[in-house]
């Protein structure tokens, strides 16, 4: 249940996503418990919604994924409780979205659903995992450039794919995050959008997504599997992926389905530390 | 600044490039101002003004322009293909010895 949010829309006006987007945000302050940040407003004149943006909870609500209102967030230093992206979720509930200016039917209806699932959101179930599998007493091996330190744990458990995500391997389970790579590319990361508990997820599959005020990036995950844990704490502390992304910043939990297959195109600490480094190098973090 | 490798199979082996929908692109080029391996050209004065310059300088498996293309006209190849067609190229590269 959305309620006594702040909510900071899109309102590109020359877009039907950002059209959406506005009405989207209008009919969640029907009920007078939410309250709109304007987002045009907010540039010239942020003392007016200072005070509730930081009292409330925030909604996002981006038209698109050049993400002005979520960029607009992180400008303004806000924490963003809950977001969604109206393409997005079109895609999601197979719904075309043209070139209209007016809402008509198709995008009616997807307000209606989107409105529907932020109404009904229940408690997210975790499956089977207490997590008591995964124990940290992991080496680390590290390396400087500039002002920046770069680690990786040198444990065997843990694999690597060429696409800067990790996978610690206990028996059929695997936790997963990203390599201080990732991170430290993305600066300071403001937002984590999990995967869903229950999805089956392919080798080098999408499993969730970080968002910085630089960029957005997926998660490309190093094995296949079903979710069956995600790291809750990020949803309120996204910035324990800065701290540790391979401790306390860890994804999301899979139940595997086929490592062994994987395994022919994962790798180790030895060959991703020199991959790390390279990178490091020429992309100059 | 690319890679010539992927997972040992040399990268112009492996199909994995996006492709630009020009029904949709609106050159705003906020894909080439966050793609950090040139994948991307601009071509100014000219009408069409966006090219995937060099395809096989695009990391593997990475969607991530895709992501922040507001009017969604970048695509990719499908992922489990490209998955099975690198693992068959290194098995021919093992049995080649």
């Amino acid at each position: 249940m959305v309620e006594n949010y702040v909510i900071l829309p899109c309102n590109g006006l020359d877009k039907c996503a950002g059209v959406i987007s506005r009405e989207l945000a209008v009919k969640l302050c029907e009920n007078n418990k939410n309250e709109i940040i304007c987002p045009v407003f907010y540039r010239v004149a942020e003392a007016k919604y200072n005070k509730i943006a930081s009292e409330r909870p925030l909604l996002v609500i981006d038209g698109c994924q050049t993400r002005c209102a979520s960029k607009l967030a992180a400008e303004k230093k806000l924490t963003i409780s809950k977001k969604l992206t109206i393409t997005e979720e079109a895609k999601n509930h197979n719904i075309e979205l043209k070139r209209n200016l007016r809402l008509l039917e198709n995008e009616n209806a997807l307000i209606e659903i989107i409105l529907n699932g932020l109404n009904n959101t229940k408690d997210k179930i975790t499956l089977f995992s207490d997590g008591t599998k995964f124990v940290y007493n992991f080496e680390y091996a590290t390396f400087q450039k500039d002002k920046f330190i770069f680690r990786l744990p040198k444990n065997p458990e843990v694999y690597f794919n060429e696409n800067d995500c990790w996978a610690y391997v206990i028996d059929n389970r695997a936790r997963i995050g990203v390599t201080d790579f990732v991170q430290k590319s993305l600066s300071d990361i403001l937002y984590f959008i999990p995967p869903d508990i229950g999805t089956e997820i392919d080798q080098f599959g999408e499993v969730g997504s970080i968002e910085s005020s630089k960029s957005v990036i997926e998660l490309i995950s190093p094995v296949s599997g079903k979710v069956i844990s995600i790291n809750e704490t990020l949803e309120q502390k996204p910035e324990l992926i800065n701290e540790n992304p391979y401790e306390l910043g860890w994804i999301a939990e899979l139940e595997l389905t086929d490592f062994e297959s994987d395994k022919e195109l994962l790798i180790g600490f030895d060959k991703y530390f020199e991959i790390m480094k390279k990178k490091v190098e020429d992309f100059n973090v | 600044m690319s890679e010539t490798t992927f997972m040992g199979v040399d990268r112009d082996r492996i199909d994995w490039k996006p492709t630009i929908d020009y029904s949709k692109c609106d050159y705003c080029m906020e894909c080439v101002k966050f793609c950090p391996h040139k994948v991307f050209e601009v071509k100014e004065n000219e009408e069409i003004q966006l090219i995937v310059r060099n395809p096989d300088n695009c990391v593997v498996f990475c969607r991530a322009c895709s992501k922040i293309c507001g009017p969604d006209a970048l695509s990719f190849p499908d992922k489990n293909a490209t998955t099975q067609r690198i693992k068959e190229i290194r098995k021919e590269l093992a049995s080649n010895g």
